[in-house]
């Protein structure tokens, strides 16, 4: 629970969740309703709204947490087509590609990728300026929804 | 004298697999049962999620990325898949959950259910989930879904199925739908999507792959699951029963000997399809079972589904 705030932080959001409707399982973590915590036994295998995992001490986000994040993180870009494409493809992102930017643009920071239609597709991690007129690849990409796609194999 | 009569059981068991399987076989009984087998293969459909796409012109975002749909007359939020530039299931629309990909037949079940919403629903065998994900959908993400399979590697592709389309109204187990009463709740709903022997429109091996021998064990898991399902249900409560087989042991032979052993009957539907069986290889079902839906492979792959309830409601 403190590693999904500490994450949702660095996007400059604040989310608040009711550690109560928060359920742990396998270090995986859920966000259910009063009525599915009535009905969920301690060994399902998942419920509610997937947040994230925890995996060797890191906390891995689920798109579902991403999404709560749009509406509130400071830090998001929105990515023409051709980039947002290349994004869900697993590829980094080029200052080009960029149409918007929200919040952050220094190195370092985390901000949400979004398409033109402000659907999320993932985050990403900048490594060169946002206003960095020479620099090609501005974001890393972190993680895309692509990984649906690549986690069935 | 034992490795003779060992030797003689062993091409008895051949003799009879070469008389209960192969192509011919299973054409024979199509045949019998008043359909001429043509060679067919399932179209690719998707299934477009409404809690996910209302307000967004998902159409025609699918035209500009080079997919051309074709809506299924009998189904509400289905399309055909009628040529393709990309694979429909890789597109930006998909990875956010803004449609699933969706046998035409499959898409048939839970929209079968009267009024969903708020309810509370048993999909017994749920894995991989596009069904767990339509029932979320038309409950529009309200009430709960009890979601069991047996398999934990076809879970978890449901829960990347649920992930994707943004659910958050299911809880997932993995479980032996045979013991579903085991978690003392009952049921307003129930999708019983049988694990069935499947048929030769979703599968290029089926015939050589399938004997009765198979046909009669899925039979009879079916029934087990049927029972238990019975169990679970509030009185009145739907049940709504599905395979993806064609042959009557698994479809009709099951619903006619669930109303007569059973606290359940038989519910007219309208929707695409024939009229179930009511005259199996000579033998006459309950008339009811005619209320059943059997789609031979033609405009969908080969399914069979019937809604039940149970009495006393
Ligand atoms: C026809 S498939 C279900 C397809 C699923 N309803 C969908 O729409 O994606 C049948 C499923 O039943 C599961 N199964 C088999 N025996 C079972 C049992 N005894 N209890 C629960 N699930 C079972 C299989 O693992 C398989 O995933």
């Amino acid at each position: 629970m403190k590693q999904l705030l500490l994450f949702s932080s660095q996007f400059g959001a604040k989310i608040v969740l009711n550690p109560e409707l928060v359920l742990e399982r396998s270090k995986r973590y859920y966000l259910v309703s009063e009525r599915l915590k009535k009905l969920a036994r301690g060994n399902f295998y998942a419920a509610g709204l997937y947040l994230g995992k925890i995996k060797n001490g890191v906390f891995f986000p689920s798109f579902n947490l991403l999404n709560m994040l749009v509406d509130v993180a400071e830090n998001k870009v929105i990515l023409d087509k051709k980039a947002a494409w290349l994004f869900i493809c697993g590829r980094d992102v080029f200052r080009t590609g960029i149409m918007r930017v929200y919040g952050a643009r220094g190195k370092g920071a985390f901000t949400l990728v979004l398409n033109d239609f402000g659907e999320c597709l993932g985050f990403g991690r900048i490594i060169h300026s946002l206003d960095d007129e020479d620099a090609r690849v501005v974001i890393q990409n972190v993680l895309d929804v692509g990984d649906f796609l690549r986690r069935e194999k | 004298m034992a490795i003779s009569r060992l030797l003689e059981k062993f091409l008895f068991t051949v003799k009879q697999f070469r008389l209960m399987s192969g192509r011919d076989f299973f054409i024979n009984r199509y045949l019998q049962l008043g359909w001429e087998f043509r060679g067919i293969k399932a179209r690719q459909a998707i299934r477009i999620n409404q809690t996910n796409a209302k307000g967004k012109s998902i159409l025609e975002r699918l035209l500009s990325v080079g997919v051309k749909l074709e809506k299924i007359p009998f189904l509400d939020s289905g399309y055909w898949v009628s040529g393709s530039k990309v694979s429909v299931g890789a597109t930006a629309e998909y990875l956010l959950g803004l449609y699933s990909v969706q046998e035409a037949a499959a898409q048939i079940p839970p929209a079968l259910f009267s009024d969903l919403k708020g309810k509370t629903v048993l999909d017994a065998c749920a894995a991989p989930g596009g069904k767990t994900v339509e029932v979320s959908d038309l409950m529009g993400n309200t009430g709960v879904v009890v979601a069991l399979d047996v398999s934990k590697k076809r879970l978890a592709a449901l829960a990347n199925h649920l992930e994707r389309c943004h659910f958050s109204n299911a809880v997932v187990y993995n479980m032996d739908a045979r013991s579903a009463s085991k978690l003392n709740l009952k049921f307003d709903k129930i999708l019983l999507d049988a694990p069935c022997s499947g048929n030769f429109a979703s599968d290029p091996f089926w015939f050589k792959r399938r004997t009765l021998k198979d046909v009669e064990r899925n039979s009879a898991l079916q029934k087990e699951l049927l029972c238990e399902a019975e169990k679970c249900l509030v009185p009145g409560g739907e049940l709504i029963y599905s395979t993806c087989s064609l042959e009557p042991e698994e479809n009709e032979l099951n619903m006619d000997w669930a109303v007569k052993n059973l606290n359940l009957q038989i519910k007219e539907i309208n929707c695409y399809g024939e009229k179930g069986l009511t005259d199996v290889f000579g033998q006459t079902l309950d008339p009811s079972v005619a209320y059943c839906r059997r789609m031979w492979p033609g405009l969908t792959q080969g399914f069979f589904v019937c809604k039940l309830t149970k009495r006393g409601g």
